[in-house]
This record gives C-alpha cells, sequence and structure tokens, in this order.
C-alpha cells in the first residue's frame, strides 16, 4: 500500500469513528428541543469541557497559529493569551447565563438580551440573530474549507479539495442531524482529547528530529534569526496592535454564540466553574503548534511559502521523515480541530436561524415544539450545504464578511454587562452605545486606518462604553434594579 | 454588584487583572527578551505560559473560595 493510500484509509477509518460516536449519542435522549439545543441543560463536567476546548480550538490552531509563528514571530502569542484570557470574563458572567437561561427558558443569545432590553416586536432579536448566521457561516466554511485543504495536502491529492471538504461537511452534518448537543458532545470529547495528544507529539518529534530538542530549535533560531522570538517580531505588529487585539478578543469570545449559548447547556453552576477552571490548561496546546511554526523560520529559510498557513502541512507531510500512520493521525488531529468547531458552528446557527429569525414570525412562533425541532434539524442540513458551496467557490469577501459582522456582535458586550450588573443601565443608552460602536468598528475596519494601529473592534468597544455609561448616569429616573432583575420569571 | 452571588471576592479579581495585564502592554514589556531559555523556550514565550499557569492557580483558588461562601448560605 502507497503511503497516500495508507493515510487516506487511516482518515477515512477516522472519519467512520466519529460518525458512529455521533450517531451513537442519539440514543435515550428526549426528543425535545432544549435536549437538541442544550442538551437538556444536564451536561458534565468532562463532556463540557471537551466542547468548550474543541470548539474554540479551531483549524486555525492547526493552521493560521503555526502560520503566524512561522511568517511574524512573537506576535503569534496574542492567540494563546487571548484565549487563555477570554476564561476571566467567562468565569464572570456564565454563571448567571445560565442560571437565567434555565429561570426564564432561554436558549439563544438573541433571546437573553432582547429580553433584558424590550423592542416593539422583539426586533432586537431579530437583527441580533441575523448577524450572529452572516457571522457563523464565512467562520463554518473556513473549517470546511481548511478541512479539504488539510485532506487534500496530507493525502498528496489522492483526497482532492472538493470531496475531503464535502467528506468533513457530511459527517458532521449527519451527527449534528442526527443526535444535537449530545452528539457534538461525545465527538467533542474523542476530537478534543486527540487534538491534545497529537498538537504534542507533533511538536516535540518536530523540534527533537530537525533540532535535537525544542531549546535547541530556540537556540539556533536565536543565532540565525532572533527577531521572530521578541516583540515586535518581523512584519511590525506593534505593542499597540497586539495589546489591543488580545483585549477585544478576549473581553469579545464571550460573544460568539456558539460560546455563549453553551453556557445554557451546563448541568449546574458549579459544573461551569470546574469547566473553566480547568480551561486554561488546555490552551497549552497552542504551544507545541507554534513550535512548530518557529520550526519553520529555520527549515523554510531558503524555500519561503507563499501560504504561511501551510507551514505544518509542509513541514509534517513533506520534510519530516515520519512514517505514514504519523502522517495519518497528524491530519485526523488537524481535521478534528476543523470538524469539531464546524459541529458547534452548524448547530448553533441552526438553532438561531430558526428561533430567532423564522420564529420572528408571528404565525412561526405558535409552531408546535416538534415541529420546531424538525425546523432546526433540516435547518443544520441547509447551513452546511450552504457553508460546503461557499468553500467551493471561496469568495474573497469571506472573510470580510465574517470580521464586519463578528466586529458587530463584539459590541453587544457593554450592553449585556450593563444587563447583568449595573442597576443605572439605560436601554436608550445601551443602543446608542452599540449603533456608534458597530459603526466605528466597520469604518475602522474597512474604511479609515485606525488609530496608533489598534484594533478597530477595540476602538469601537472603547466608545461603545464611554457613551453607554455617560448616558445611563445622565438619566434622571434611575430604576433601582438592573436589566436582568426586572426580568419576570415565565414558569 | 457584591450582592451577587457566586461572585469572585475583590482580591481575586484585583488577581485576574493582573493576569491580564501581564499579557499585554505594558506588564508584558519587562519580558521581552529572549534568555534566559526556560524549558526550552525563549523567556518571551515561557512568560505566556507561566501567566497562564498563574491564571489557573487563580481559577482554583477562586473556585474553592466561592464554594465556601455557598456552603455558608445554605
Amino acid at each position: 500500500m502507497s503511503d497516500s493510500m495508507m493515510i487516506t484509509a487511516m482518515t477515512i477509518g477516522y472519519l467512520v469513528i466519529v460518525l458512529l460516536v455521533g450517531l451513537r449519542a442519539r440514543h435515550g435522549q428526549t426528543s425535545s428541543l432544549e435536549g437538541y439545543v442544550a442538551g437538556g441543560r444536564h451536561m458534565g463536567l468532562l463532556v463540557l469541557f471537551f466542547i468548550l476546548g474543541a470548539e474554540v480550538f479551531s483549524a486555525f490552531a492547526f493552521l493560521g497559529g503555526p502560520g503566524w509563528a512561522y511568517s511574524k514571530g512573537a506576535p503569534a502569542l496574542y492567540i494563546i493569551a487571548y484565549l487563555a484570557l477570554a476564561v476571566i470574563v467567562w468565569w464572570l458572567i456564565a454563571p448567571l447565563i445560565s442560571r437565567l437561561g434555565r429561570q426564564h427558558g432561554f436558549l439563544t443569545q438573541a433571546e437573553f438580551l432582547s429580553a433584558c432590553y424590550p423592542t416593539p416586536r422583539n426586533v432586537l432579536g431579530l437583527v441580533i440573530g441575523v448577524i450572529s448566521v452572516l457571522a457563523m457561516i464565512p467562520y463554518l466554511t473556513i473549517q470546511i474549507a481548511g478541512a479539504g485543504m488539510l485532506f487534500e495536502a496530507a493525502t498528496s491529492g489522492t483526497i482532492p479539495f472538493w470531496l475531503g471538504s464535502l467528506l468533513a461537511c457530511g459527517v458532521v452534518a449527519a451527527y449534528v442531524y442526527a443526535s444535537g448537543l449530545q452528539g457534538i458532545g461525545w465527538t467533542n470529547l474523542l476530537q478534543g482529547a486527540m487534538m491534545v495528544v497529537i498538537a504534542w507529539a507533533l511538536g516535540l518529534t518536530t523540534a527533537e528530529q530537525f533540532f535535537g530538542g525544542v531549546g535547541d530549535m530556540f537556540r539556533q533560531i536565536q543565532s540565525e534569526a532572533p527577531e521572530y522570538l521578541t516583540m515586535p517580531g518581523v512584519g511590525g505588529m506593534g505593542w499597540g496592535a497586539f495589546s489591543t487585539a488580545i483585549l477585544v478578543s478576549a473581553l469579545g469570545c464571550v460573544m460568539w454564540p456558539h460560546i455563549f449559548m453553551k453556557f445554557y447547556s451546563a448541568k449546574s453552576e458549579r459544573t461551569l466553574k470546574r469547566v473553566f477552571m480547568l480551561y486554561p490548561l488546555y490552551s497549552y496546546l497552542l504551544i507545541p503548534l507554534l513550535v512548530i511554526g518557529f520550526a519553520g523560520v529555520i527549515l523554510l529559510k531558503d524555500t519561503p511559502l507563499d501560504s504561511p498557513d501551510k507551514v505544518l502541512l509542509t513541514i509534517v507531510v513533506e520534510l519530516a521523515d515520519l512514517p505514514a500512520w504519523v502522517i495519518g493521525m497528524a491530519l485526523s488531529g488537524a481535521l478534528a480541530a476543523a470538524m469539531s468547531t464546524a459541529a458547534n458552528l452548524a448547530h448553533t446557527s441552526a438553532t438561531i436561524l430558526v428561533r430567532d429569525v423564522v420564529q420572528f414570525s408571528p404565525r412561526m412562533r405558535a409552531l408546535p415544539e416538534q415541529k420546531a425541532l424538525s425546523l432546526t434539524r433540516y435547518g443544520v442540513i441547509a447551513i452546511s450545504l450552504m457553508a460546503y458551496l461557499l468553500a467551493l467557490v471561496n469568495p474573497g469577501s469571506l472573510v470580510s464578511l465574517l470580521l464586519g459582522a463578528y466586529g458587530i456582535i463584539v459590541q453587544l458586550l457593554p450592553m449585556l454587562l450593563g444587563a447583568l450588573f449595573w442597576r443605572r443601565s439605560s436601554q436608550t443608552a445601551a443602543f446608542v452605545g452599540l449603533s456608534v460602536g458597530a459603526i466605528i468598528t466597520l469604518l475602522l475596519q474597512f474604511g479609515i486606518d485606525a488609530p496608533f494601529n489598534w484594533h478597530p473592534g477595540f476602538c469601537g468597544l472603547v466608545v461603545n462604553f464611554a457613551i453607554f455609561i455617560t448616558l445611563s448616569l445622565k438619566r434622571k429616573d434611575a430604576s433601582s434594579r438592573s436589566p436582568v432583575e426586572s426580568l419576570t420569571p415565565q414558569s | 454588584m457584591n450582592n451577587i452571588k457566586g461572585m469572585p471576592s475583590k482580591g481575586m479579581l484585583l488577581y485576574f487583572a493582573v493576569c491580564a495585564m501581564a499579557m499585554v502592554w505594558p506588564g508584558a514589556l519587562i519580558a521581552n527578551r529572549i534568555d534566559p531559555i526556560i524549558i526550552g523556550l525563549p523567556f518571551f514565550i515561557f512568560w505566556y505560559v507561566a501567566w497562564i499557569f498563574a491564571l489557573f492557580i487563580g481559577l482554583v483558588i477562586s473556585y474553592r473560595q466561592e464554594a465556601r461562601e455557598g456552603a455558608d448560605d445554605e
């Protein structure tokens, strides 16, 4: 058997295992919408830990992360810094969101915010829903395209891009359709554990094989290209851009709907806190992957890559003298990162599409629960298919759509924090802050240059917070309760 | 905001803020060098690994504090 056949066979075998685990998870669930969307609010420590870890670390961990280390050097640490710091925000707000979700039956992020800030006909919920879906579909497309690229490179073209991305997308859609969050839970447990083991094995093997160890590798970089190992690295990401990117990403991470909505699924607030407590250790997964990127600084010195994202694949598949089964494992690990995130994105965006967008119309809101559930399942298939087609066409505007839509979602953070913690929060102030913050972010993202090279979203957030706080303080008839305290219990 | 159940103490909030500041400007400025190389990592990279561990320890302490307060309530 040739090497590429062996790699292909191993990877297909891996996909079959993931599929079986995902489909099996549907047994023993009650067929309720809450069960499908939030695991019946009964997810335990182990499964929730791996859901969160595997959804946060996407194809970007195996492709973009090493690519940053290889092409920019030290600024790549921004990725590990913000992914670790994000846990502080989760720690502060997730237990409250989980509790309120249980009390009021919330299943989406838009439902939460529109209950705190009531608008005529609930139009805020619709707007949040539409923008969320617009941010999540490009994100899903990037995961599916990443899977296709991984397949093609690791099997030396035996599995072309279109087939590789179809396989990954099809497996994900099948188990999310069948098993909902339970399917995601068990497959993410498998995939999350694989990612950790494979990342460490690859990172240490690469350093050992080419340099005799991680320390020796960095010493060699120190003598040949020391500029990669300290700020500002290569390519001039200054301290301002680096620091604001870390802060806005750490703060904004919680606003990704697929992360926010997982808070509803926890068995208890204590379970959530245990998950978060262990989470920083999971983020160490990025260290060996960055090591591979740094290895590329020396190994690819004479033949620089035109696409830095391919640095891990180039080193593992072409340069390193690894047996075919190790490459097969490496591919499976990287696919795990892409697919575990893709599953959460498809699941969450289908839920939002049905609950916040389709059911905005009063006629659809009266839909019986079982109808809404099957609509959500078809939504998973429709969204996966759309993302697959987008991956094939690969429109250049995809990343802009992602940045633009997500840039707006992050601007919901001040009003979320206000709703949770601040009695003086004024609804008008929240909407003015949100609108101005979103406009500034979009303007700096696509129009003019941000001041001091700061992150556009950070600039928007600073102005947004300032407006929200100032206008809220000016209000005379301040309520004695914060928006969440004013919620009337439904049951 | 102190009357919300299950929030970290003021001391722990300060600790988390220090962890965040250490990873951005100006906190990270003092670590911006290659030597000494510790556990195989250049100092600037080791700095982040160490602060993530510090963050983990902080979360463990906060968890235990909050669990104890929760027990007092009941």
